[in-house]
């Protein structure tokens, strides 16, 4: 196995790389796809990514066919169905590859060292291999010929809404990056950015990144926040629920539906208007609430971000490749198993309000879980950008595939990277939370405060309202927030 | 006086002079309900009215308990009395000079309620005339005299066709106040072209299309009351289309060349062939329809010409002056592409205005994502001035009736005046009122546009005006017949 990539930069070098991120604006994509304009675009893999990026790109006028290995052309596996039916050529390896301009590796992360192994030496001089996501380069260290350009293109969203969105008129918010060492005749940029025109993503926000930064603040954001936070979530306020005796379908769908509904909020307002949709009672017990998990969980997300700078997480998470998957596999399965996974959401009625009063306690884990991310990556040298973007602006995302089909839909979705680090999380966060969990109630899960008086403490509601508004993730969100909104659908 | 009993036509066809028909007509005029009749000029909204008081000649179909004793003011009554009067006049073998009958006496010659007419006439201003000659009256007064006969003579029912016509305010104001006053005791019929008139004691309207009663709505249904309203609004025949954006004109296309050409076509999923061996071309100007039955693949076809079908780049196919798959982008086709469907309707869950979903049109996107311009919103304003939704540009596309959803996607469809207009079911899914004002709609964009219109059924007997060309599907196979 080659060196972890970050680890043999100098300190100084590091924090350049983690400190790279900008948002493009709309008026310096007005070259559109030209840069790849009668190139050859060869795309690994026909998954969900594969086959909705290259139907985009070929939709905006790019040459793109697909290259699956001996086996799946053989077999007629689905990834040739994929392509094959939507009128695309498909060939092998050998076939396809001497011919690309551009490669597109959209395997997932674990096959990289092998596929770009194999493409490698089929690549033709000077060609351009692409990445969505940085794992391979930074985390494996794989070593990219000399004379091949090496970048990065990463919408930010599952391949059925890169699809989806594309077909609208409009993308999704997407990240390019170039690898520095890999830019021999400088042109990286230029098709990074063609590129992203290709898939739509220009027009809803295009992040000017680097590898590290990607890969390190992608690994902190999804293992915790994201996937991990929402599932742990899941698990605790189910079982106190049922424990408190609430009804077991209610509960079931209040969980199911109400990070969706909540993180909704926080998509349009950031923690201060998903906050704001409480009472002020209830606002003030989220906000003690978050404040103590705060403090509980920490340590877990500094261990989480050190192991992923160190590359212990990467290493561990590769022994398990290398052991057949034996703990994701086993992992999953427990997770199917759950409670809360096997009770199906009851028939009854939730308004979108009531998912706020009823789910105080849900708020407060989103609200310490941003907080904690945004923190913690920030502190290691992330910049608030880039934090930005992994904790506070994907929680919609990930939340919406809950709502689809609870954990099973999020873990299928995500990356196998990121589940495996989302189980880490769980593992650590779901004892780490016991004894905070015997004080919950269902005044703030379940049920709601129910009180009478809905009066609060003048003093008390400013200072938390300051605390709330003041916090520095919410400064970075206004101002991403109202760049997106000059380009985003006009709501 | 109220009707004594409702008046029961069923399934009655009727014939008047000059050869119009009332077709298959199903009523019931209960003494308290008070209708208005409406409808297009020449739709049959007068016959109808006129049934019940006996006029025309029942052909089929039954017409039970007319009233005894109709009040009925009409341009054709009005025209009955004058002509009369001219006939009388004509008789006179005399050599003096005829006066003609005064107006007190046409009058008096059926008004039973004397104090009532002689209020009326004071309320009309009629008083200082009631001396003159009846036909010596301009229209208007003579129409006055109409009114009190009609009011004044104790009726079983009134029927007023265009009761307000030419009336001064004053008289207007008062005979809409006395109007109110005697719906209590009086069962109404109002015929009126317009429904801002419409008074408020009207319980139901009836609407007339080509001698059909199509629509009976009572006010209690207060959706269908106001997608009536809207039907009629279209019906207006001084709307207008609103012209394209000259900002964003189109590029030119060559005027020879045919708009689509596909050549041998064919959509295949794995050994299962939708179709196969489609020869079509579409030349500018050359309305088409295209139908078949559900499954033969004719929503596929046409995404092939729209280039959202991803086997459109296996095909060979020629539209707007590019080969597909030679490195033109989905958007260099749509620009051309003017689509409704009801698949469109569904996929159309962006929360935003109504205003933008017309502007919409011209990006060819689901919702908007770019700044309009100021012209691009002037033009939407006047596509909803059109669909009558002005007044709601900014409420939101999700809060609007299926039927209203309709329209504004063909309005959104034709801001940009396409060179093809695709109309994929746009009747699909609605209810009849709801497709009337959609055919209402179509016909008005195909009358007063240059859009080459391709226009999609499964019900080959389902056409509109100006369609000339037809190309069947078969059923899932591939068999294709065209035909003009």
């Amino acid at each position: 196995m080659s060196e972890n990539y970050f680890n043999s930069l100098s300190l100084r070098e590091q924090l350049e790389q983690l400190g790279k991120c900008r948002f493009m604006h709309l008026d310096e994509f007005g070259d559109g796809v030209e840069a790849l304009k009668g190139k050859k675009m060869v795309v690994i893999g026909c998954g969900a990514q594969g086959l909705n990026q290259g139907l985009n790109l070929r939709d905006s006028g790019l040459d793109v066919s697909y290259t699956l290995r001996d086996a799946a052309i053989q077999e007629q596996r689905q990834s040739w169905k994929n392509a094959t039916e939507n009128g695309f050529t498909v060939g092998t390896y050998e076939e396809l590859i001497p011919t690309a301009d551009v490669v597109l590796n959209l395997t997932p992360d674990k096959q990289h060292t092998a596929v770009v192994n194999a493409v490698m030496p089929l690549m033709k001089k000077g060609a351009c291999l692409s990445y969505s996501h940085g794992f391979n380069i930074v985390e494996e260290g794989m070593k990219i010929r000399d004379d091949l350009t090496v970048i990065m293109v990463a919408p930010k969203c599952p391949g059925s809404e890169v699809r989806a969105e594309y077909v609208r008129g409009f993308g999704v918010p997407t990240l390019i990056a170039v690898h520095e060492d890999n830019d021999p005749n400088g042109e990286g940029l230029a098709i990074a950015k063609a590129y992203a025109v290709g898939t739509g993503g220009h027009k809803a926000g295009v992040l000017m990144s680097s590898f590290i930064a990607e890969v390190k603040s992608d690994l902190m954001g999804e293992q915790t926040i994201l996937c991990g936070m929402l599932q742990t979530g899941s698990l605790l306020c189910f079982d106190k629920m049922i424990e408190e005796g609430i009804d077991a379908g209610y509960a079931s769908k209040l969980i199911q539906y109400g990070w969706e509904t909540v993180t909704e909020a926080l998509k349009y307002g950031g923690v201060t208007n998903m906050m704001d949709r409480l009472s002020n009672p209830a606002k003030i017990k989220a906000f003690e609430l978050a404040e103590e998990m705060k403090n509980i969980m920490r340590p877990l997300y500094n261990k989480h971000q050190d192991d992923i700078m160190t590359g212990h997480f990467s290493a561990t998470m590769m022994a398990d490749w290398a052991n057949d998957d034996k703990e994701l596999l086993g992992w999953r399965a427990d997770t199917a198993e759950s409670a809360f996974e096997k009770t199906p959401a009851g028939d009854v009625e939730i308004s979108e309000q009531e998912y706020f009063d009823h789910g105080i306690l849900m708020v407060a884990m989103v609200k310490a879980g941003v907080e904690l991310a945004f923190e913690t990556m920030t502190a290691a040298g992330i910049i608030a950008d880039s934090a930005y973007y992994e904790s506070l602006h994907e929680t919609p995302l990930i939340a919406n595939t809950i709502a689809r089909k609870k954990l099973f839909e999020m873990n299928s979705t995500i990356s196998d990277t990121a589940e495996y680090g989302c189980y880490l999380y769980n593992h650590a966060c779901v004892p780490l939370l016991g004894d905070f969990m015997k004080n919950i109630k269902t005044d703030v899960i379940g049920a709601g405060l129910q009180l009478n008086d809905e009066g609060v403490d003048n003093a008390r509601l400013i200072e938390v309202n300051e605390a709330i508004r003041s916090h520095p993730v919410e400064a970075i969100g206004a101002t991403l927030r109202g760049y997106m909104s000059d380009m985003k659908k006009i709501v | 006086m109220p009707l004594p009993y409702s008046i029961r036509v069923t399934n009655a066809t009727v014939e008047f002079d000059k050869g119009f028909v009332c077709k298959q007509i199903n009523w019931v005029v209960h003494p308290e309900h008070h209708w208005l009749i409406c409808g297009n000029n020449g739709s049959g909204k007068s016959a109808l009215a006129a049934i019940l008081a006996g006029a025309g000649e029942v052909q089929m179909g039954i017409v039970k308990d007319l009233p005894q004793r109709v009040g009925i003011v009409s341009f054709e009554a009005q025209q009955e009395l004058i002509e009369a009067e001219r006939r009388k006049d004509d008789a006179d073998i005399m050599d003096v000079i005829a006066e003609g009958t005064p107006v007190t006496e046409i009058i008096a010659a059926v008004a039973k309620d004397k104090p009532l007419a002689d209020a009326l006439c004071e309320k009309f201003g009629l008083t200082p005339l009631l001396d003159r000659a009846f036909r010596k009256l301009s229209t208007g007064e003579s129409r006055k005299v109409m009114l009190i006969r009609a009011l004044a003579c104790k009726p079983d029912l009134l029927i007023l066709d265009e009761p307000f016509e030419g009336l001064d305010v004053e008289s207007l104001a008062a005979l809409q106040s006395h109007l109110t006053n005697i719906a209590a005791t009086t069962t109404m019929i109002l015929v009126l072209n317009r429904l801002d008139q419409c008074p408020n004691f009207i319980s139901h309207l009836a609407y007339m299309d080509q001698g059909q009663l199509t629509q009976q709505v009572s006010r209690k249904e207060t959706e269908a009351w106001q997608q009536l309203h809207g039907l009629l609004h279209l019906k207006k025949s001084e709307l207008k289309v609103p012209p394209s954006d000259a900002d964003t004109a189109l590029p030119p296309l060559d005027p020879d060349a045919p708009l689509v050409r596909i050549t041998n076509g064919a959509i295949k999923y794995g050994d299962t062939v939708i179709f196969e061996n489609l020869n079509w071309t579409i030349n500018q100007g050359e309305h088409w329809q295209l139908t078949g039955p559900n499954g033969c693949g004719k929503t596929a076809l046409l995404s092939l010409i729209t280039g959202d079908h991803p086997q459109c780049y296996i095909n060979d196919i020629f539209v707007f002056g590019f080969h597909r798959g030679s490195g033109e982008s989905i958007w260099q086709i749509k620009q051309f592409i003017g689509y409704v469907s009801t698949a469109l309707q569904w996929e159309y869950t962006v929360g935003t205005s109504l205003r933008n979903v017309i502007i919409s049109g011209f990006y060819d996107s689901i919702g908007l994502y770019s700044k309009p311009t100021d012209n691009q919103r002037k033009l939407a304003d006047e596509w909803l001035e059109v669909l009558g939704m002005k007044a709601r540009a900014d409420e939101t596309f999700a809060s609007q009736s299926y039927g209203d959803q309709r329209l504004l996607l063909i309005a959104r469809s034709m801001v940009k005046h396409p060179p093809l207009l695709i109309l994929d079911e746009p009747c699909l899914g609605l209810d009849d009122m709801n497709r009337q004002r959609v055919l209402a709609l179509i016909e008005l964009i195909c009358e007063r546009s240059d859009s080459t219109v391709l226009y999609v059924n499964h019900h080959a007997e389902d056409r509109i005006s100006g369609i000339e060309n037809y190309l069947a599907l078969g059923d899932l196979s591939n068999a294709s017949n065209q035909g003009s």
